[in-house]
């Protein structure tokens, strides 16, 4: 494994031009690896990151100490084999644990971006990361893989850069933001900058922080993750190291507990200016209206071998959704499989242990591998 | 959700194909008989199956493959997408056959569809001399759970295909591997033949 690295990309006479007409350049990305490219360098796998994720995958984490997100599907002997793929994952340009974004400093004015960073896109994104790509000289990436916004970052990847990925894996995602996606990405930043410590932005100047703000943010957004069910059966109506309830606005209830638990322990490694920007983006996000209307004109040149990949009880990305991206996909007779797997753990489901699903990814990448 | 676990009729499905064609198999099982036609024709394949385990066993042979029910989600796919879609014992287990069968000829162009003859002499017998549902190897489900819903027999067959504007081109005898033109019912096949297979397409 390589620990973090700080890469410059594009160039003050060459920079990254956004979806907003402004630019970017230099810009920093920050990523891990793990395994080794292979001599011929068709090995490597993009690993995308969802909203809240970053670029430790695989690794413990600096600041939480915990195992990496994704560390019980990736990693020496797990479904995508470290000891096989070299496993490459960028945090996203607008993020907050290294890659240029509005916490970091503007080469430019030397002060912090903060709201002057200009608003980005998915799309812009993936143009970043394919600066990285570049940058590593890979030509082609074996497979992309992300789930919920990381698989917007794939479905960007498809659509974009068809020539350079020979398969990908898009899991709980969507080609577009529905009212209610955006609706529920609003509320979270309506709480940020609802609170007086925001500063319109300008928190690290005055050195405080939106704690609050961003803590209610990540609660809403939690519960989006998990299924009725899921919370029911976690929680129920179960209180809070008390026996009866005591007529007050404490946490008598378990649920209340660890909602305000999981939005504290958040603000310790998240920035609130990061998640109005990537939550702008992802609502921006709508593939079809990209291509005139037209999800087939976004894939038209796509040739990769695709696995989609669904969770039953994910209402905020639901089957439905993924079964729009595998129709399209049918339409234009492309090499795609399709997998619904039945589990109670809501949108979360892609994050926890769920064997099938590792299962299904793992077959998927082993077969594939054979047809290069 | 091929429920008979048979291969008897992949070398008569593949002389009905020819090489590089694109095929659909719907209700694909473990992917045997896409893995085999890939192998032997070098179609171009894809499954269509519900079962998860299954779907897991066509990834591992590379097929791809899409969790889907053949009464929901052949209309995801537009005209004439495939050369030939095949269906391999699952019609009777479809909750609408007719508008599978319709399906399965829009979205491609032509059909393979194989079934167990209801008509077949040693099932009237078994009916006749037990008065109960008939279950042998083929048939292996008791009536109270099988996944069953429409046993038909090749008479029966054929004259939907008559009804609703599908063109039966040829009939393919399992026991003696003969391919032949489709030219009226036989009364000797509907007695004779333990399952029908079928090439047909849109009249």
């Amino acid at each position: 494994m390589n620990e973090n690295i700080i890469v410059e990309l594009a160039s003050k006479n060459n920079p990254l031009v956004l979806d907003c007409g402004k630019s970017l350049g230099p810009f920093k990305t920050a990523y891990t690896t793990y395994g080794t490219l292979n001599s011929d360098k068709s090995n490597a796998i993009l690993v995308c990151h969802a909203l809240t994720g970053d670029q430790y995958v695989a690794s413990e984490h600096p600041i939480t100490k915990k195992n990496g997100w994704w560390s019980l599907l990736i990693g020496s002997g797990k479904s995508i084999d470290t000891d096989k793929y070299f496993i490459i994952c960028p945090n996203v340009i607008g993020g907050c644990m290294g890659s240029t974004g509005p916490n970091e400093v503007n080469p430019e004015t030397g002060k912090e971006y903060g709201l002057s960073f200009p608003v980005i896109t998915i799309s812009d994104m993936v143009k970043a990361q394919k600066l990285l790509i570049d940058n590593l000289n890979i030509t082609k990436l074996f497979s992309v893989v992300g789930g919920s916004m990381g698989g917007m970052l794939v479905l960007e990847w498809l659509s974009q850069f068809p020539d350079h990925i020979f398969s990908a894996i898009p899991i709980a995602t969507t080609t577009s933001h529905s009212a209610q996606n955006i609706a529920l990405n609003e509320l979270a930043r309506q709480a940020i900058m609802a609170d007086p410590e925001w500063k319109s932005g300008n928190y690290n100047e005055f050195n405080t922080k939106p704690i609050k703000g961003l803590s209610v943010a990540r609660m809403a957004a939690h519960i989006s993750y998990l299924s009725e069910q899921s919370l029911h059966e976690k929680f129920g109506r179960n209180l809070q190291n008390k026996s009866k309830i005591e007529f007050s606005f404490d946490a008598d209830f378990q649920v209340e507990s660890y909602l305000r638990h999981q939005g504290f322990k958040f603000v310790d490694r998240f920035d609130a200016n990061s998640y109005l920007y990537i939550t702008r983006a992802m609502d921006y996000f709508d593939l079809g209206a990209d291509h005139g209307g037209s999800l087939i004109k976004a894939f038209k040149d796509t040739k990769s071998h695709i696995l989609c990949a669904s969770f039953s009880s994910d209402w905020l990305y639901p089957t439905a959704e993924n079964k729009l991206i595998v129709k399209t996909f049918n339409a234009l007779s492309l090499n795609v499989s399709f997998v619904e797997i039945i589990t109670d753990k809501g949108h979360d489901s892609f994050l926890l242990d769920e064997p099938e699903f590792f299962s299904t990814v793992e077959e998927f990448l082993d077969a594939t591998y054979k047809k290069l | 959700m091929s429920l008979f676990n048979t291969n008897k009729d992949f070398d008569i499905i593949a002389k009905l194909i020819p090489s590089k064609s694109s095929v659909i198999d719907v209700g694909c099982g473990d992917g045997s008989l896409l893995h085999f036609l890939e192998n032997k024709k070098q179609i171009h394949g894809r499954g269509l199956e519900i079962d998860q385990d299954k779907i897991r066993e066509c990834l591992s042979k590379g097929i791809s493959v899409i969790q889907g029910d053949a009464d929901k989600d052949l209309s995801d796919y537009p005209d004439n997408s495939f050369d030939f879609s095949i269906l391999t014992y699952t019609l009777q287990a479809t909750k609408k056959p007719k508008e599978v069968l319709e399906e399965l000829v829009r979205i491609s162009n032509k059909a393979i569809i194989s079934f167990p003859n209801f008509g077949y002499w040693k099932i009237r017998l078994h009916l006749m001399l037990n008065g109960t549902m008939p279950v042998s190897d083929q048939l292996s489900y008791s009536w109270y759970e099988t996944p069953n819903l429409h046993f038909c027999t090749i008479y029966d067959f054929i004259d939907l295909c008559n009804t609703i504007d599908i063109k039966i081109e040829k009939k393919a005898n399992l026991k003696n591997h003969l391919i032949e033109n489709f030219k009226n019912k036989s009364w000797i096949d509907n007695f004779f033949a333990e399952d029908g297979i079928f090439l047909i397409s849109k009249k």
